[in-house]
């Protein structure tokens, strides 16, 4: 199975080193602005939620492309900009339901995450691993296994008593 | 197994993985462990 | 890079404002953050001015790697002559707003004068304006922020504001950005509020460039394992710095009934473990990988619902050993009350502390009190001094003036109950048992205070070969020891006055870990950021620099030997209580004397702690003030 740049919004502590390594890989300097990655917060309830693209399987911004300039890479299968067809309509934008595009100031073009070739430089900043690289069944499998501990923990403690 | 400093005599020693509870082999000072993470011990306070 | 930096000049009389690009020739002086920040206060001010007049200026400065992604690069420093205690006022502030100035294209902001009406400031990009406050006067910390906002529409803007306290013009109030992270001591927030400025705004876009970023990028990784990989971050990481509670309490290092006892008997409540009750994660401040501080929420009782941030082992003290209250739930509500008026924690503590012993001792009674029993414990009393204070009402009206004021009108006998040295409190801890501890409260140029020159790992026992690779001398492993502390003293003034200067956080470099990064990395750091080559041994000397001009600076306003001093109570006292290692010890005056002596001849300052010619000409300083910025 392909693999996913999964989030865990209930592990991350906001410290943004995603969004400043991501804009410093990408772009050569530290612009949070251009980063691929934006953690939106709720400071005053301690919600933090990494926004980032979802790679989807029907990508939107793909079909709405009018210069057909979202490719999808056959080994990352990351949805990714060809900046020499993109024109900057912004359409992608105005369309992708998680704010997962956004547009280059001075470039005036689309920017995106191409999940780094494969290797993304967010996950290894990401200190208590709210961001992971990993297959999609090993995510569901390690979700679902840790769901279960806490039956598995209460069927220990009675077998225990017996 | 892990370690921790005693507090009186500053002395390491190790705490076996999960104890509750440790005592200094030189001083013989007891205390209450936590535990950070599943390998590291810390003091918590006197037992 | 680092000369497209620039300085904004901000006059809110005249309200004219002005900037400048930073010179380099500051740079490699004094890099950027507190030690840039002291040279103009140094500079900008004339002797003896009243803190709370026109003329002091309120000097923000990033540090000089703010933004970069390891070891807590959001730090920024404020500074002014301070209204607590007349010297240095220096404070440090972590969270979001540095990195989010520096994209401003702006490091430094100096503000001077007073505004006729509450303004706050908004530099957004190159530009800089100076908004009508009127609707954000009196409104609490959280408030003020969520309100600029939404008035510019913007939810990345970040803010340094001041609470209700500040506006009161209580003089330890702080400047708080975020839920929690405040620049606390020395009364920064009073500064703000005596120029009617309510808050400071910053929204930027501008690119931050580095001299070489993937090298930059690949060796900030590497910092943040280093750090990370090391025993007291992982334990800070799970239970934030209240950790250190679980060795101070345990060994009885931590003031208790303000200076009665050296450990809380029955404070298991107070554990840091504890606050898994409460907490619904950890929280990071920008660019860091150790995410001390808890988010927490009250669900229960007469405060809920609550949510807050921290605390630190600061509020454990404050709100709990030094005014003997066992319940992890009251430093919860006071630590969010305190962040919500506005005002620093620590002093807020110290003084309740004090009080309730003057109050036990018949110095103050109920009269003078304005029928408030101030009982060891009684946690209603607290809260209820804290709103006083904040707001100035009744008893609290004494209290907010700090120490020196206070103990001027309370009179009688009060000095002696007092823990604090230059008018300023000191932190719960107590360093009867560990002269390097004491040495260095003494020393500090902005008044008791950790957060100087704390040596803190002197607690480990390390081998003596290790102290002396770190020290650079022999230096003793027992922390009961007077020898080779004040080299210690002196090693950490140096690297915490860099620390705050590159503005990266203090418990990432040398303070609770040996192995966590200094000099070197910092040299590297600077090089690949930057792109200038700043040698260890140039950096050190930059740390006698700032070192020294604060001193100048203290000394110009009339402090001298006799101020670097302890309350006589370290040398009278011993401790009461605790493991053999921390009971019955005292400082010894003669010894403490002699340490002093050594210490100042380890800066090059004379005997009488003056910097003698030679030093200043050395350090580049024998022409100050030479008003370059």
């Amino acid at each position: 199975m392909q693999k996913m740049l999964a989030v865990d919004p209930e592990k991350c502590t906001g410290c943004r080193l995603c969004e400043t390594s991501c804009s410093i890989y990408n772009e050569k300097t530290c612009t949070p602005e251009k980063a691929r990655i934006r953690v939106t917060k709720w400071e005053n309830e301690g919600i933090y939620i990494p926004m980032v693209c979802q790679q989807c399987d029907i990508p939107i911004c793909e079909s709405v492309c009018p210069m057909h300039a979202i490719k999808r890479d056959s080994n990352t299968q990351a949805l990714v900009i060809d900046k020499e067809l993109c024109v900057g309509c912004r359409l992608c934008m105005q369309f992708c339901p998680f704010g997962g595009i956004g547009v280059d100031d001075e470039t005036k073009k689309i920017i995106k995450c191409d999940l780094c070739n494969g290797e993304p430089i967010c996950v290894k900043f990401c200190q208590p691993m709210a961001l992971q690289y990993v297959d999609a069944n090993t995510l569901n499998t390690r979700k679902r296994r840790a769901a279960a501990k806490r039956f598995s923990d209460i069927l220990k403690k009675m077998l225990a008593t017996i | 197994m892990s370690e921790v400093r005693c507090l009186n005599c500053l002395k390491r020693f190790s705490v076996r993985q999960k104890a509750e509870t440790a005592t200094c082999p030189k001083c013989k000072t007891k205390y209450r462990i936590s535990w950070p993470t599943p390998n590291q011990a810390k003091i918590r306070g006197l037992a | 890079m680092v000369q497209k930096r620039k300085i904004a000049y901000i006059n809110l009389t005249t309200k004219k404002l002005s900037q400048k690009a930073m010179p380099k020739k500051i740079r490699t002086m004094y890099i950027g953050g507190r030690g840039i920040d002291m040279y103009m206060l140094y500079n900008h001010l004339k002797p003896k001015i009243d803190p709370l007049s026109p003329q002091n200026v309120l000097l923000v400065g990033a540090g000089l790697l703010g933004g970069i992604p390891c070891l807590g690069s959001g730090r920024c420093d404020i500074a002014a002559k301070s209204p607590l205690t007349g010297a240095v006022g220096d404070s440090n502030i972590g969270g979001f707003f540095a990195p989010e100035l520096r994209f401003t294209g702006f490091d430094h902001l100096a503000i001077t004068g007073k505004a006729e009406k509450p303004v706050y400031l908004l530099v957004k990009n190159d530009e800089i304006e100076i908004k009508e406050a009127s609707h954000l006067w009196g409104k609490d910390t959280f408030e003020t922020q969520t309100i600029i906002r939404k008035d510019q529409d913007d939810e990345n803007i970040k803010s340094l504001v001041i609470g209700v306290a500040g506006e009161n013009l209580v003089k330890f109030a702080n400047i708080l950005t975020g839920m929690k992270n405040s620049a606390g001591r020395t009364g920064m927030g009073c500064v703000m509020g005596s120029k009617n400025l309510k808050a400071i705004a910053a929204r930027g876009t501008t690119p931050l460039e580095f001299a070489h970023p993937d090298r930059l990028l690949e060796y900030c990784r590497q910092m943040n394992d280093m750090i990370t990989s090391t025993r007291w971050s992982k334990a800070q990481s799970r239970w934030g710095t209240m950790i250190i509670y679980s060795n101070t309490n345990t060994t009885g290092l931590i003031r208790t009934r303000n200076f009665q006892l050296n450990r809380l008997e029955e404070g298991q409540d107070l554990e840091p473990e504890n606050i898994d009750r409460y907490s619904i994660g950890t929280s990071g401040c920008y660019g860091c990988a150790v995410h001390c501080r808890h988010r927490y929420v009250l669900r229960e009782g007469p405060h809920a619902p609550l949510y807050g941030e921290g605390p630190e082992y600061t509020s454990l003290g404050a709100f709990g050993t030094m005014i003997d209250c066992r319940k992890m739930e009251t430093i919860l509500v006071a630590n969010h009350l305190v962040n919500k008026y506005g005002v620093d924690t620590l002093e807020t503590g110290g003084l309740i502390a004090w009080a309730m012993e003057l109050y036990e001792k018949g110095i103050l009674n109920d009269k003078m009190t304005d029928g408030l029993k101030l009982e060891w414990g009684n946690e209603e009393a607290l809260y209820e001094m804290i709103t006083n204070i904040a707001h100035r009402k009744g008893f609290g009206n004494t209290l907010a003036d700090g120490f020196k004021k206070a103990i001027a009108k309370i009179g009688n006998g009060s000095e002696y109950y007092a823990i604090q040295v230059k008018g300023m409190s000191n932190l719960h801890s107590d360093e009867r048992p560990t002269p390097s501890f004491a040495l260095g409260i003494a020393t500090s140029t902005r008044g008791a205070d950790h957060l100087r020159s704390r040596p803190a790992i002197d607690m480990y026992g390390l081998p003596e070969d290790l102290l002396e690779e770190v020290y650079g001398g022999p230096v003793a492993s027992e922390y009961n020891s007077y020898y080779g502390k004040p080299r210690m003293v002196w090693w950490q003034e140096r690297l915490y006055a860099v620390t705050d200067s590159i503005g990266l956080c203090k418990f990432q470099t040398v303070f609770c870990s040996v192995h966590a990064p200094q000099w070197k990395e910092f040299s590297k750091l600077i090089q690949l950021a930057t792109g200038v080559e700043i040698s260890e041994t140039q950096l050190m000397e930059i740390g006698e620099r700032i070192y020294t001009i604060e001193r100048l600076f203290n000394l110009r306003e009339g402090f001298s030997r006799k101020d670097d001093n302890l309350p006589e109570r370290y040398f009278k006292e011993p401790t009461p209580i605790g493991l053999p290692v921390a009971k019955n010890k005292k400082i010894d005056r003669e010894k403490f004397s002699k340490m002093l002596d050594e210490y100042y001849k380890l800066h090059g300052w004379g005997n009488d702690g003056i910097p003698t010619a030679g030093t200043l000409k050395k350090l580049g300083l024998d022409k100050e003030p030479s008003n370059l910025i």
